[in-house]
């Protein structure tokens, strides 16, 4: 029976009193309709009660108020194992806040003189209630761990119980002793909230953040004569304060992001085992790519002659690619009169590699733009992109044991001479004395 | 080959004789620049063969990623791409990326020997459902805009300066935040220099009298909300 | 003229550009007031090119965690920081984008300074060290283009340095051999190869970071020690504090120009404005792509030596870096009137040639 008034009788009671009392009371007495200042009688101590009450209060709330109306964003968040650990600290680390800052203000109040003199009962009502439900909560938070987790399969269900007028006290019936009292407590300064100081959290001063300073000063002379003095002060001083946070929260913002982006940066690519096969894979590509160039380089400083293929391999339709003295692409044909003619395959117009075959037209074609070339002279059909025909290289044919039989400049100057039975068993070569000539 | 069929019966048998001597001698030669004559012309872009194959200047020749560089087990699959005559054949070819890979795999090759005729209509072909690169424009459009379907980075701009900044919305409203945050405490802390620089005694008198008047309010304001309290719920 | 009289002048010159009298917290910082006129916004100029230039310093710096200077390996790693470093991408683009807006406000900052007279004495080692400092930014410029190593790299570092190699075609005799050899000397090698990239490798990261550390360091004292320049011909006598008015104010205008840099580099890929064969890996085997052009910031030359005779670019080159130094002493009687005309027609020409430079060619050529 008690079960039920408490978890279904007083939260009614007080959410219909909390509606009703406050309408009451901003219509019977609006200028009470907020928290009696005492800043005006003393301030110092003060500071250090309600900033820090008033930081935690609402990190905490925010905290209540988000698993209870947003529970699927909650439980998407609570995911995720560092931000539910960092979701519990900031909890506990803003109730030790609220902790300190309502044991100042309540040591203020009882032992401040000036201001013992405008406490009612109800504040210290209200003051202790508080500190109670944060050390409830605090208790809670230690005793029954992830309560960001847990809250929202078994209060979040109860609270929308009793909004829905539906309520469903199984869900709470099996909690630990101690959350069910954070409960009732809370149900309990949910019903006191008309009643005393606490309705001024329905009339939070926005205002002040951007209305003009405004200075309580006691009356009399001296004083009325600092206040232009003072309010200078208090106007900079406002301002300061503006231009620090601003200048604190876009650089704490910035640099969440900067060290976001450069720990990552740092730290270097998590690459699965097939990226990293594919990124060495690449490299070593390259790398070989570099030696075989480096190779051929050495080959063509070293070599007055360079082994292009066997006579009898190349064929007149379909060239043969080697690379020349100047580490161009080449083609090596053999021409119907058994002879090889070399024929630079470097496209004279952007330099892409001339195709190997041979088209009934006894041309060449470049694919990259579809400039056409003649075989044997080298010089681009009409209507071609390049200009430029491509240029013949000089040759040189040897036999197995490396004698030279025949050569051939880049212009078709022959010496040497040859029989055609000797021909099948050479080797074409290039010559270096002909690039050096060209 | 019904395919082939409707062709010989749309278009005059010369142009039939020329696709099929072009097919083949494009299976033994240099890929198919008709499609890179066709974005060049259409996209203002340059585009070279490394939009469909492995290296920039096309199968022929002897550099990785060309005909002449394949080691045997290499040589078999470009025979089995080269077979897929048909579509949905998963195609490996070692000449081609992966966006010529998917082509012969969405069109077949049969398809695709028709399409060079009309390279215009390759990319009505493709679909857009893929996005091989994922920057969020179909490489059927990134076809047509001259743009490689296989870097993020390479994209009409202004379509890809909106995805990213879709994709980016968290990290440019943090910055947005931040850069506000930091521009209103510049400008308070401008003020707070100029009110704490100003003369102090310049408006004095005048303030004096608006403040003795918001003094006055502020103090009876207090006054009577403490009798209010005081009178009790 | 004595020699003491000689030692004497030469001391008061110095004297006179040099004001250690006013070498104090005080005179730098406190008394410095900023002019308020209605060519007040160029006086930002300068601030933000070297606010450009430390987002160059700090990315720059981390993409040498990366970065590999060698032929083989340069656009890998390039790629590598691009695509699987997290971020990387990121960083690089900003590095992309912001060395762009470096060089336009390095360029604007000179022109409206021209136009404002700022060169005038005791102001001329001030606008000599700025020279400096746009060659060695557009030093900054070549030679970091070369560092990816891909077509359009390559091919643009060939030209640019082929046009050194026409020069000594307009030489006379034994001369004829030193721009060649020039040439060599830049590349390392008698073909752009890995002692190019090592040597403008060593140039962007080392070299040009100290000297511009350097000059700017004196730029940046002169400007304090002078104050800044009245800039208008009949001064408005308004003026704001330097400290720490203009400074907030600067700090804002970087704000907001960083937000705008970061989105854009965050967004819109640099390289999605050209085309992708010239981003491939350079292959000294293989072609050219079509397109290779220099960036942006050299077309006010490129065009130029692609229509007008090599000897005429050249000697117009010359003609201009030399009136450059000696600006302070050419100009040190015009108005600035006059001189707003001349830097708004120097403004025009670099913006009518980078931005229509590719439409001119084609009238011309008729392609």
């Amino acid at each position: 029976m008690l079960n039920v008034f408490l978890f279904a009788g007083l939260p009614y009671i007080a959410l219909v009193t909390l509606v009703g009392g406050t309408i009451y009371r901003y219509r019977s007495n609006r200028f009470s309709y907020s928290a009696l200042s005492s800043q005006f009688l003393e301030k110092k101590t003060l500071l250090w009660g309600s900033v820090p009450w008033h930081l935690g209060v609402f990190i905490l709330l925010i905290g209540h108020l988000i698993p209870i109306f947003l529970p699927g964003l909650w439980r998407s968040l609570m995911v995720n194992q560092a931000f539910l650990l960092l979701v519990e600290s900031a909890g506990i680390a803003a109730a030790i806040l609220c902790l300190f800052g309502l044991s100042v203000a309540l040591v203020r109040r009882l032992t401040v003189a000036k201001v013992q003199a405008v406490t009612s009962p109800m504040d210290l009502v209200v003051l202790g209630l508080l500190l109670f439900q944060v050390l409830l909560g605090l208790g809670v938070a230690m005793a029954h761990r992830w309560g960001a987790v847990w809250s929202t399969q078994t209060t979040t269900p109860y609270l929308w119980s009793l909004l829905l007028l539906q309520p469903n006290l199984d869900l709470v019936a099996n909690l630990p002793p101690m959350v069910r009292l954070h409960l009732v407590s809370a149900f309990v300064l949910v019903l006191l909230v008309p009643f005393s100081r606490l309705v001024h959290m329905f009339s939070v001063p926005l205002a002040y953040l951007w209305r003009a300073p405004q200075i309580v000063i006691w009356n009399n002379p001296r004083r009325f004569r600092e206040v232009p003095v003072v309010r200078q002060f208090v106007e900079s001083r406002r301002y300061f304060l503006r231009g620090a946070f601003g200048l604190t929260a876009g650089g704490t913002l910035l640099t969440a992001g900067v060290m976001d982006k450069a720990v990552s940066f740092f730290r270097g690519p998590a690459m699965s085992p097939e990226e990293q096969a594919a990124l060495l894979r690449k490299r070593l590509q390259r790398l070989e790519m570099t030696a075989e160039e480096r190779e051929l380089e050495l080959e063509r400083l070293r070599n007055n002659y360079i082994f292009v293929a066997n006579l009898k391999e190349l064929q007149p339709q379909a060239g043969k690619y080697f690379i020349d003295y100047q580490m161009r692409p080449a083609l090596a044909f053999r021409t119907e009169d058994g002879l090889p003619l070399l024929i630079s395959a470097k496209c004279t117009h952007l330099g892409c590699t001339v195709a190997s075959a041979v088209d009934a037209n006894k041309q060449l074609l470049c694919p990259c733009h579809m400039s056409y070339f003649d075989l044997h002279s080298g010089a681009p059909s009409p209507g071609s992109p390049a200009l430029a025909p491509l240029p013949r290289l000089g040759w040189a044919l040897m036999d197995a044991q490396g004698k030279l039989l025949l050569k051939e400049g880049p212009h078709g100057r022959r010496e040497g001479e040859f029989n055609v039975a000797q021909l099948e068993e050479c080797g074409v070569f290039i010559c270096k004395e002909y690039e050096e000539n060209a | 080959m019904p395919g082939m069929g409707s062709v010989t019966h749309g278009k005059p048998a010369a142009a039939w004789l020329m696709v099929m001597s072009l097919a083949l001698v494009g299976q033994t030669a240099f890929g198919y620049p008709e499609f890179q004559q066709y974005v060049q012309k259409s996209s203002g872009r340059t585009v070279n063969c490394a939009l469909c194959h492995e290296h920039p200047d096309g199968p022929e020749g002897l550099k990785p990623g060309q005909i002449g560089s394949l080691t045997a087990e290499e040589m078999d699959r470009l025979n089995r791409a080269r077979a897929a005559f048909q579509p949905g054949q998963t195609v490996d070819s070692p000449i081609l990326n992966d966006f010529g890979d998917a082509i012969i795999r969405t069109l077949g090759k049969q398809q695709l020997l028709l399409l060079r005729q009309s390279p215009e209509k390759l990319p009505a072909a493709l679909g857009t459902e893929s996005d091989l690169d994922q920057d969020s424009i179909p490489d059927a459009d990134e076809y047509v805009a001259g743009t490689h379907p296989l870097d993020p980075n390479s994209g009409q701009p202004w379509r890809l300066f909106l995805n990213n900044l879709k994709r980016f919305a968290f990290h440019v409203a943090m910055l947005v935040a931040a850069t506000l945050f930091g521009l209103y405490g510049l400008n308070n802390f401008l003020r707070w220099f100029e009110a704490s620089a100003a003369e102090t005694t310049e408006h004095g008198l005048e303030d004096a009298e608006a403040f003795r008047r918001v003094e006055t309010v502020t103090h009876e304001a207090s006054r009577r909300s403490r009798s209010a309290a005081e009178a009790g719920p | 003229m004595s020699a003491a009289e000689r030692v004497q002048k030469v001391g008061r010159f110095v004297a006179e550009r040099f004001p250690v009298e006013k070498f104090s917290f005080h005179s730098l910082f406190q008394k410095k007031e900023v002019p308020i006129h209605r060519m007040s916004w160029a006086y930002y100029m300068g601030g933000l090119a070297l606010f450009f230039f430390m987002i160059q310093l700090g990315t720059g710096l981390m993409l040498l965690f990366y970065y590999q200077p060698t032929v083989s390996d340069a656009h890998a790693s390039v790629e590598y920081i691009t695509t699987q470093v997290s971020g990387g991408g990121l960083i690089r683009n900003l590095h992309t984008w912001a060395s762009s807006a470096m060089i336009f406000c390095v360029l604007a900052h000179i022109i409206t300074t021209f136009a404002m007279k700022a060169f005038e004495k005791p102001r001329e080692v001030t606008w000599i060290t700025g020279v400096v400092l746009l060659l060695l930014t557009f030093g900054f410029g070549f030679t970091g283009y070369l560092l990816p190593w891909h077509q359009i790299a390559v091919n643009a570092t060939k030209v640019g340095l082929q046009s050194i190699e026409e020069a000594g075609r307009y030489l006379p005799g034994a001369l004829a051999e030193v721009p060649a050899q020039v040439r060599v000397l830049i590349q390392g090698e008698a073909a752009v190869g890995q002692a190019t990239l090592s040597r403008f490798f060593a140039l962007h990261v080392v070299v040009l970071p100290l000297l511009v550390f350097a000059t700017l360091g004196l730029h940046v004292l002169l400007v304090q020690l002078h104050g800044m320049s009245q800039g208008v011909d009949r001064p408005t006598k308004k003026s704001e504090r330097f400290f720490p008015l203009f400074v907030l104010k600067d700090f804002s205008l970087w704000g907001f120009v960083f937000l705008v840099v970061f989105v854009v580099a965050l967004c819109l890929p640099f390289e999605s404005f050209f085309s992708f064969p010239l981003f491939q890996p350079f292959d000294a085997l293989g072609s050219t792509p079509e397109g290779i052009k220099p960036e942006w910031y050299f077309f006010f030359v490129y065009y130029p030596l692609e229509l007008l005779p090599f000897w005429l670019v050249m000697l117009g080159q010359g003609v201009v870096v030399a009136g450059l130094f000696l600006t302070p002493w050419i100009f040190s009687g015009t108005s600035r009137k006059t001189l707003s005309i001349i830097a708004g027609a120097a403004a025009f020409y670099l913006v009518v040639i980078t931005v229509f430079g590719q439409d001119i060619y084609q009238f011309f050529k008729g392609e």
